[in-house]
């Protein structure tokens, strides 16, 4: 039994790191979600005892754990909420980047990074030509400008 | 153990290896007020940080003196207290991991101390004028200075802390406040890219040792429970664990007192300020190493190897460090060399063991201290004169410094050993110990003595004899007078011994097993063996002086070669190196998402690989028993493996969804026939709101879109295959190794099951939830709350575009 869960969690690992590692973040999102049914299974698998339900009244019975069922329970729930979190945001990305391909945000995000940087170089430029004390002073000779009004 | 809120105090005598301390301590009658007394030094000394940047912050000018008047009030402290006996205070910290605020004022502790506060009062007193100087000509403002007098006097407070210290965490703890306050005075001057270099490199140096000295600790605490280094000294017994945990320590120790290999940081420490550079070398950062090599004395002496260590270390950095000072131009520089080398020999006086190499290490100290912090400052001050801080620019200052002249000519003598100087001394009780090993031991000794006598004279001479420059001035009386102070301790020192001797004897009975009060350094008029290894450095030393030319050209080489091949080189190429591997991680993990992604899981992967391997795996492995009444329940999880494995060959995303959901469902099953009913019904229900979202989403992105990417051909198939199998394999194992290994203890969960009618529920899962684990709930329902909100931005967002 054991031996079997272990194998059962291992497949669904697997297959959800293989769905990780695909371009679409749709299939990304399935991924995900697969690993945490993974691990949801192995934490109750985990339990220490199995048997009935624990409900009482119990009728002596072995019951199985119930701290791994209110842990799964947890986990169940943000799992979903993550899974809503993740499906949303591939709508907000298709919205403005029109594509749910990874490869395409990337390009879009490096070239966002190279613009960005561009425009630092050449802010950092156009403060080393000015006399940044001298700025200072003019801003404060227009604030003076500007008080009495 | 000791009940943790005793107060023990007492009169701290030499510590016997075969004696708990706790045997020769005894309680007073008010043992608050005689604990406030023996933690005087260190609670002045801990104080006068923050005094002096409050009165610097009331006003600039303040915070010298009063930093200065506090230095001194601690030195004053620190006597008074040492010669009403001492004593020892023992309080708990943290009991339950055995960390007790154990601190004593013995004879080693209050050596150091003594120095600390009170070569740190002078060169407090040098500061004062030296240091707006220095601020001026860098063009800084004068305000600047509360941070370098706030730093040098945390620095004076944690040498105090560390000379008292008897707890090997609590020494860890003040090591690293040395390290950091030394960090913040080498980079002072921070608008220069060398000094932060050279402080970075002094941190490195002394910190990752000092990781070292905190690993040493821990192991012998593994062993023998404790971290207190007295009680320590009666439990340690020859063997490996001694050889490892001591070496590591002394690493630590030889590594701050700029020992070889690891005495490169010293020299570029000299971008400090010169106060700093004099109170680092005399009594602080490196005068740090030899005091822990001191502390753990009791232990290192134990093991054969340990000793062997410290004689070849010692050695070395004599010779390195003396042959270097004979070439250095930069007056700092052939100081910081000569301080390596000057270290080297009471490194060299403790792996010599005995009583004279016990009680020559502090005298060494002592005398090495006041001679080279008056040197120091000389050198501040001709520097100051002359604008120029190299030896081949400089000449003939005799004149217009003569007070200066004389003073640093004393200093000068004293390091050099010659007669009637406290050095002579050092050098005696240094023979004395070296001919107990052997002539051999001997000659290395005069040889060593004789290259210190050589790069004395050269730094002296250099600076103040030849042909005057033009071009000097006088310079502040606050320049001069606590270098003629400390050269008239060096002259005192030469005809009243006695004493210095006694506080280097009593430093040396709280290390030295053995008794140490018949050595007593004097000056005999007779043909000894000490006055001929004398008699023979003075020739040799003079041989050097006359005969540079001949062997200048030949210490060049050895520089150089060093400068190519040294530590130094290995240390920089290191950085260099470490820094290029961190831009690439750090340049590859910023490009995309995935690569963000796979800097986080690879990493993770590779640990529980590696820690796969390294857990023992034979025979923890079971697999279990499966009974006829578990097949459903096989049934259910090959149906949810052979969903899981569909899932990655689906290529439209409505299938997709359904075959996420299907094996969702069938987990439901499972968790049904694990006996968990609460969890199946949570399944369910949260199965259906994820298909549901999953198709709401695949409605609001267009077909056209989706299509693409359904259609898309799969690339570097063979690399995900692996890496997805790889990764399964790494579930299988950890979860294997898990499920055949369960808690053995009695599980919580059988509290919880008892505990359910109380809460006067029936279900335990549901009273888990809401009531036994009710704050888990609670912060699960607000990561719902929150993931709400953030979807309904995300959408409201995406509409309105």
């Amino acid at each position: 039994m054991i031996l079997a869960v272990s194998i059962v969690i291992a497949v669904i690992f697997g297959s959800g790191a293989f769905l990780i590692l695909q371009r679409d973040l749709l299939r990304l999102i399935v991924g995900i979600l697969l690993i945490s049914n993974a691990s949801i299974l192995f934490v109750m698998a985990s339990g220490l005892s199995r048997g009935k339900a624990p409900i009482y009244p119990l009728d002596g019975a072995s019951v199985s754990d119930p701290l791994v069922q209110a842990m799964a329970l947890t986990a169940l729930v943000i799992g979903s909420s993550t899974a809503a979190l993740l499906l949303a945001l591939v709508y907000r990305l298709y919205v403005s980047h029109r594509s749910i391909d990874i490869e395409d945000l990337s390009t879009a995000e490096m070239e966002a990074a190279d613009a960005l940087e561009r425009v630092n170089v050449t802010e950092f430029d156009r403060g080393f030509r000015d006399e940044p004390v001298q700025e200072e002073q003019a801003d404060e000779r227009e604030l003076e400008k500007e008080e009495p009004r | 153990m000791r009940p943790p809120s005793e107060i023990t105090c007492g009169s701290p005598g030499r510590i016997q290896r075969s004696e708990r301390p706790n045997q020769r301590r005894f309680t007073v009658e008010h043992p608050i007020n005689g604990a406030l007394l023996t933690l005087a030094p260190l609670l002045v000394a801990l104080a006068s940080a923050p005094a002096a940047v409050f009165a610097g912050w009331i006003r600039t000018r303040f915070a010298a003196p009063v930093g200065a008047a506090f230095a001194l009030l601690a030195a004053v402290t620190t006597l008074v207290v040492y010669l009403r006996g001492g004593g020892e205070v023992n309080v708990a910290w943290a009991p339950t991991w055995d960390l007790r605020l154990h601190f004593a004022l013995d004879g080693l502790a209050a050596l150091y101390a003594l120095l600390a506060t009170g070569v740190g009062f002078l060169v407090l007193a040098y500061s004062s004028r030296y240091l707006p100087l220095h601020l001026e000509h860098g063009g800084r403002d004068p305000s600047e200075g509360n941070r370098f007098y706030g730093f040098m006097l945390l620095f004076m407070g944690s040498m105090v802390g560390l000379a008292m210290a008897q707890d090997l965490i609590l020494i860890f703890v003040f090591w690293d406040l040395t390290a950091v306050a030394s960090y913040y005075l080498i980079g002072y001057d921070r608008h220069d890219a060398n000094s932060r270099a050279s402080a970075l490199m002094a941190l490195l140096v002394t910190g990752v040792t000092a990781v070292l000295l905190l690993i040493g600790a821990l192991m012998f605490y593994a062993a023998y429970r404790t971290y207190s280094v007295p009680e320590l000294a009666g439990l340690v017994r020859p063997g490996p664990l001694l050889n490892t945990a001591g070496l590591l320590i002394a690493i630590a120790a030889l590594a701050k007192s700029a020992q070889v290999p690891l005495h490169f940081w010293l020299p570029r420490a000299m971008a400090a300020p010169t106060p700093v550079s004099a109170y680092l070398h005399s009594a602080a950062m490196v005068a740090a190493g030899v005091l822990l090599l001191g502390r753990v004395y009791p232990l290192l002496q134990e093991s054969e190897l340990l000793l062997n260590v410290l004689l070849g270390v010692g050695l070395l950095s004599m010779a390195v460090g003396g042959v270097l000072a004979l070439t250095r131009d930069v007056l700092k520089q052939l100081l910081a060399y000569s301080t390596i080398s000057q270290y080297g020999y009471v490194v060299f006086l403790y792996g010599l063991g005995g009583k004279y190499g016990a009680v020559g290490a502090s005298f060494y100290v002592i005398a090495h201290a006041l001679a080279k912090s008056a040197l120091f400052l000389t050198a501040g001050a001709v520097s100051q004169a002359t604008g120029e801080d190299r030896l081949s620019r400089m000449g003939g200052l005799r004149k217009p410094l003569p007070v200066l002249a004389a003073a640093s000519g004393a200093a000068a003598a004293g390091l050099a050993a010659l007669p009637l100087t406290i050095g002579f001394f050092k050098d005696e009780l240094f023979f004395e110990a070296a001919l107990q090993r052997g002539p051999v031991f001997a000659g290395l000794a005069v040889a060593g003595a004789a290259l210190t006598i050589a790069y004395a004279w050269r730094f002296w001479s250099g600076i103040f004899l030849g042909t005057p420059r033009d071009g000097a001035h006088g310079v502040p009386a606050a320049l001069v007078w606590p270098v003629a102070v400390l050269g008239i301790l060096v002259l005192v020192g030469g005809v009243f011994v006695e004493p210095f001797a006694v506080l280097a004897r009593s430093a040396g009975a709280a290390y030295y097993p053995g008794p140490v009060e018949s050595v007593k350094p004097a000056y005999h008029l007779d043909l000894r063996p000490e006055n001929l290894m004398a008699l023979a450095t003075f020739g040799l030393g003079a041989l050097l002086v006359v005969s540079r030319r001949a062997w200048v050209g030949a210490a060049w080489g050895a520089a150089r070669i060093g400068e190519k091949v040294g530590p130094e080189k290995l240390y920089e190429v290191g950085i260099i190196e470490l820094n290029r591997f961190s831009d690439r991680v750090h340049s590859y993990e910023v490009r995309d998402l995935r690569s963000r992604i796979a800097s986080i899981l690879l990493p993770a992967g590779v640990l529980v690989g590696l820690a796969i391997l390294a857990t023992p795996n034979v025979d923890v492995y079971r697999v279990g028993s499966v009974a006829w009444q578990d097949a459903p329940l096989l049934l259910a999880l090959v149906a949810v493996a052979v969903s899981a494995i569909a899932a990655t060959f689906t290529r439209r995303h409505v299938t997709l969804a359904l075959v996420l959901s299907s094996a969702g469902y069938v987990l439901a099953a499972v968790y049904a026939f694990f006996g968990a009913p609460d969890v199946a019904l949570v399944a369910v229900l949260i199965e259906t709101v994820v298909t549901l979202l999953f198709l709401a989403t695949l409605k609001l992105v267009p077909y056209k879109i989706l299509h693409r990417q359904a259609r898309l051909p799969l690339q570097r198939r063979g690399r995900k295959i692996a890496t997805s199998a790889i990764a399964g394999a790494g579930a299988f194992a950890v979860a294997w190794g898990t499920l055949s290994q369960p808690a053995a203890e009695r599980s919580v969960s059988q509290d919880l099951v008892e505990l359910t009618p109380e809460a006067h529920a029936k279900d335990v899962v549901t009273a888990t939830l809401a009531d036994f684990r009710g704050l888990d709930t609670l912060g699960e329902i607000t990561v719902v709350a929150l993931v709400l909100l953030g979807v309904a931005t995300l959408l409201r967002k995406g509409r309105l575009r």
